[in-house]
């Protein structure tokens, strides 16, 4: 068939040919962005990654253009995973997302184990209260409270001024670290930390947020502080295509736009202003809060994990516990070493680890469907499991043992003894015990937000960070949990109510009603 | 295959258990007649509650032979069928705090025999008349006395319709006049020909109840006798001794 083919290869020869005469147009996807690319990003950073609305879903900056941008130059569709900054990296190394653009500086320590392409100039500030006499040189904060964002490199740059003032005998700058930049941006607001640090183009953006309370006091120039970088995992050839792509967008003049829309670079459209008054408290931002489907949204994420995990981990606990009652054995032993383990170690610890360190053992856990929900759920079920199988054994150890004798004489199964006669009784007993650590729990869950879980706090963190109306946010969320607490408390008082049988004054009133 | 009624209810052969190095009972033999109450004497250890609660295999014996109505109590035996055929009273009551009184006495037929609720409560109604106790039905088990707490246990054991009934220390709790009641309950048991065996240490309770007195000593039963004969004359020393002991008292 030697017509079709050679009409098949001559249209085939055309498309090469076209691929070739458009290099940049029609650029080959790298490795980290093949199928599809996934960015991981921690939008508490305007005005480079951050949430522009109420809807936390909803992420705008400079890196998300950019992000937007290079998925548009290698044709691929692009997805944003937010999560804790402390997260970012460990994400990256398991695979959850292709790249990492977040506001993050080009730093040599990271290019040890990332690949890092600059994608945007910046420099290091040192901010203070409006007013703050500006300083000479950073050896002039000896004493002095700094504040940084945990998980940046700023405090490690600073510890290395702190050993030069030790060497001249003065005191070192006392550095604080808070995991998100808004609080840093706090910290010296409310008068905690004399200055914090951050980089020239976030402090422009804030500066409308803040009308004018800061101002920049020293620039230092550390050299490591000036670029903003994207990061990939090692790999030479992906790191060309990254840096290739970049200088492409450069050179289509695709980067001036968002420079200027972000107000990096003067020009361009309007932004719309978030700023406020920021005296007072603000009566809308805090009912416009309480109302947003972000926050209903966020407190339902928190109730619905802290529900489900709890269940589960009564599920997995009542076995457990029951096994524990019962006699010595290899069964036993490894509940009790279980026990110990999920006892012993931080919960936060076991977030990362099942969302971070999970994925490089078992490649599965890298895909889609191991979302930061059901590694929440899973994470929080076996720590909450381990502290219950103690309330359930202590409960059903308190039953009297005449309890099952009697069942058993009356011809009951073991099942049925349990269902009918111990657990009702057990009930009663670990009740009080159980909401406590389901109160416990609830709040617990805002540690999911390290592995990108969009609950209650993180959406209020979010939301900080977007317009700096601290107060009003954190008074918003303390409603939603003040609500789903207290519900909790009236429930447990309703079922309290039908163990009127343990207390003969009650028994009496009940049997009368 | 139909018993003649001339044939033993319980026939004990030979029964041995031990707690490790511990005998508790050593080669124990007798047999229990239809409808008979038989009252088990003894000083504490000596392995009459181990005896009584080897028949309904709470606890399983180590050697030996029990036959209960024809059949063999061994490893085989199905739990359920024993236990419906024999019931068991005890000195705390062992009542179901969070079941009202009809309560603790329906659910077992519900539960094990599956009958329906209403049934199930019907029966439980009946027998909670029999023992005098039916105006307490819809009360909690912590708003009784002992003595009426006990008269419940009783109805519940008898709720599973057995046709023979352990009690093991039913009066230990008890003031003298629930003592009394109890006493009747028992008695109008076997006038419907419900075989008893009753371990206890009421002297009075048992010479009133009891058909025949069996008092055992060390794992062992010394004596076997109508309780006239042995109350009056006992023949071992062990018993004579236990007797002075208990009349001390």
């Amino acid at each position: 068939m030697p017509g079709p083919l050679s009409v098949r290869t001559f249209l085939w020869v055309c498309l090469m040919l076209g691929l070739l005469a458009a290099p940049g147009a029609r650029a080959q996807a790298p490795s980290f962005a093949a199928g599809g690319l996934t960015v991981c990003t921690n939008p508490t950073l305007p005005p480079m990654t951050f949430v522009n609305g109420t809807d936390s879903s909803d992420l705008a900056g400079v890196d998300i253009d950019v992000s937007r941008r290079l998925g548009a130059y290698w044709h691929v569709p692009v997805s944003f995973v937010s999560m804790d900054f402390v997260g970012l990296f460990p994400s990256l190394e398991a695979g959850r997302c292709g790249m990492v653009i977040s506001g993050v500086v080009r730093q040599p320590a990271r290019e040890v184990k990332f690949d890092a392409v600059p994608y945007q100039p910046t420099s290091l500030v040192v901010v203070a209260r409006a007013g703050t006499a500006p300083i000479a040189a950073m050896a002039d904060l000896s004493g002095k409270v700094l504040a940084v964002q945990s998980g940046t490199s700023y405090a490690a740059r600073v510890a290395q001024e702190n050993v030069a003032l030790a060497a001249a005998g003065r005191p070192p700058i006392e550095i604080q670290q808070y995991p998100t930049e808004d609080q840093v941006v706090q910290q010296v607001l409310i008068g905690r930390a004399f200055a914090f640090v951050s980089q020239d183009v976030e402090l422009a953006f804030r500066q409308t947020q803040l009308n004018g309370k800061v101002s920049v006091i020293f620039q230092p120039d550390y050299p490591e502080f000036r670029n903003f970088a994207i990061y990939i995992r090692k790999d030479a050839r992906d790191r060309a295509a990254l840096a290739g792509a970049i200088a492409a967008l450069r050179d289509s003049g695709q980067m001036t736009p968002i420079l200027q829309r972000w107000r990096i670079i003067p020009g361009g459209g309007a932004q719309e202003s978030t700023a406020r008054a920021a005296s007072g408290f603000n009566w809308r931002t805090f009912a416009s809060a309480l109302v947003s489907p972000a926050f209903a949204r966020g407190a339902a994420i928190t109730l619905a994990m802290a529900v489900l995990s709890h269940l589960t981990a009564i599920g997995l606990a009542v076995p457990m516990a029951m096994v524990m009652n019962g006699r010595d054995g290899l069964l036993k032993s490894a509940i009790r070493a279980y026990v110990a383990l999920f006892r012993a170690a931080p919960t936060l610890l076991q977030l990362l680890f099942v969302w971070n360190a999970l994925p490089q053992f078992l490649p599965v856990f890298r895909e889609a469907w191991f979302t930061p929900f059901l590694a929440a759920w899973i994470s929080l079920s076996i720590n909450e499991a381990a502290y219950q199988v103690e309330i359930n054994r202590a409960a059903l150890q308190a039953i009297d043992p005449g309890q099952a004798l009697a069942g058993d004489a009356l011809g009951m199964t073991r099942m049925q003894v349990y269902r009918h006669v111990i657990f009702p009784q057990a009930l009663r007993i670990a009740l009080p015990s159980t909401i406590n650590e389901f109160i416990s729990l609830i709040k617990t869950t805002s540690l999911a937000s390290v592995i990108s879980l969009q609950e209650l706090l993180a959406v209020t963190q979010i939301n900080v960070a977007r317009t700096f109306e601290f107060t009003e946010y954190y008074a918003a969320a303390l409603i939603y949990y003040l609500l789903i607490v207290f519900f909790f408390l009236w429930v447990q008082k309703r079922i309290e109510r039908r163990f009127a049988w343990a207390d003969r004054l009650k028994a009496t009133s009940h049997a009368a009603a | 295959m139909p018993q003649p009624d001339a044939a033993p209810m319980i026939e004990v052969r030979n029964l041995q258990k031990s707690y490790g190095d511990f005998a508790v009972l050593r080669n124990v033999s007798f047999s229990v007649a239809r409808g008979e109450k038989i009252v088990i004497l003894g000083p504490s250890g000596s392995g009459k509650s181990t005896l009584i609660r080897c028949f309904n295999r709470i606890e399983p014996h180590d050697a030996g032979e029990i036959v209960i109505d024809g059949e063999r109590i061994d490893q085989t035996t199905e739990l359920t069928r024993l236990r419906c055929t024999v019931g068991m009273v005890f000195q705390n009551y062992n009542l179901f705090p969070h079941l009202s009184v009809l309560e603790n006495c329906a659910l077992p037929p519900r539960v094990v025999k599956k009958a329906g609720r209403e049934a199930a409560e019907d029966l439980a109604m009946n027998f909670l008349h029999r023992v005098n106790i039916a105006d307490q039905a819809r009360k909690y088990p912590i708003q009784l006395s002992g003595g009426q707490q006990q008269r419940v246990a009783i109805a519940r054991a008898l709720c599973m319709q057995p046709s023979v009934m352990l009690f093991d220390e039913p009066t230990a709790a008890l003031d003298p006049e629930a003592v009394s009641g109890v006493a009747d309950i028992m008695a109008s048991l076997s006038a419907d020909g419900m075989t008893t065996l009753c371990v206890t240490h009421e002297m009075g309770f048992a010479r009133r109840i009891a058909d025949r007195i069996i008092f055992m000593d060390q794992g062992r039963i010394l004596e076997s006798a109508p309780p006239e004969d042995f109350f009056t004359r006992p023949r071992t020393d062990r018993a004579r001794d236990f007797l002075s002991q208990m009349i001390r008292y």
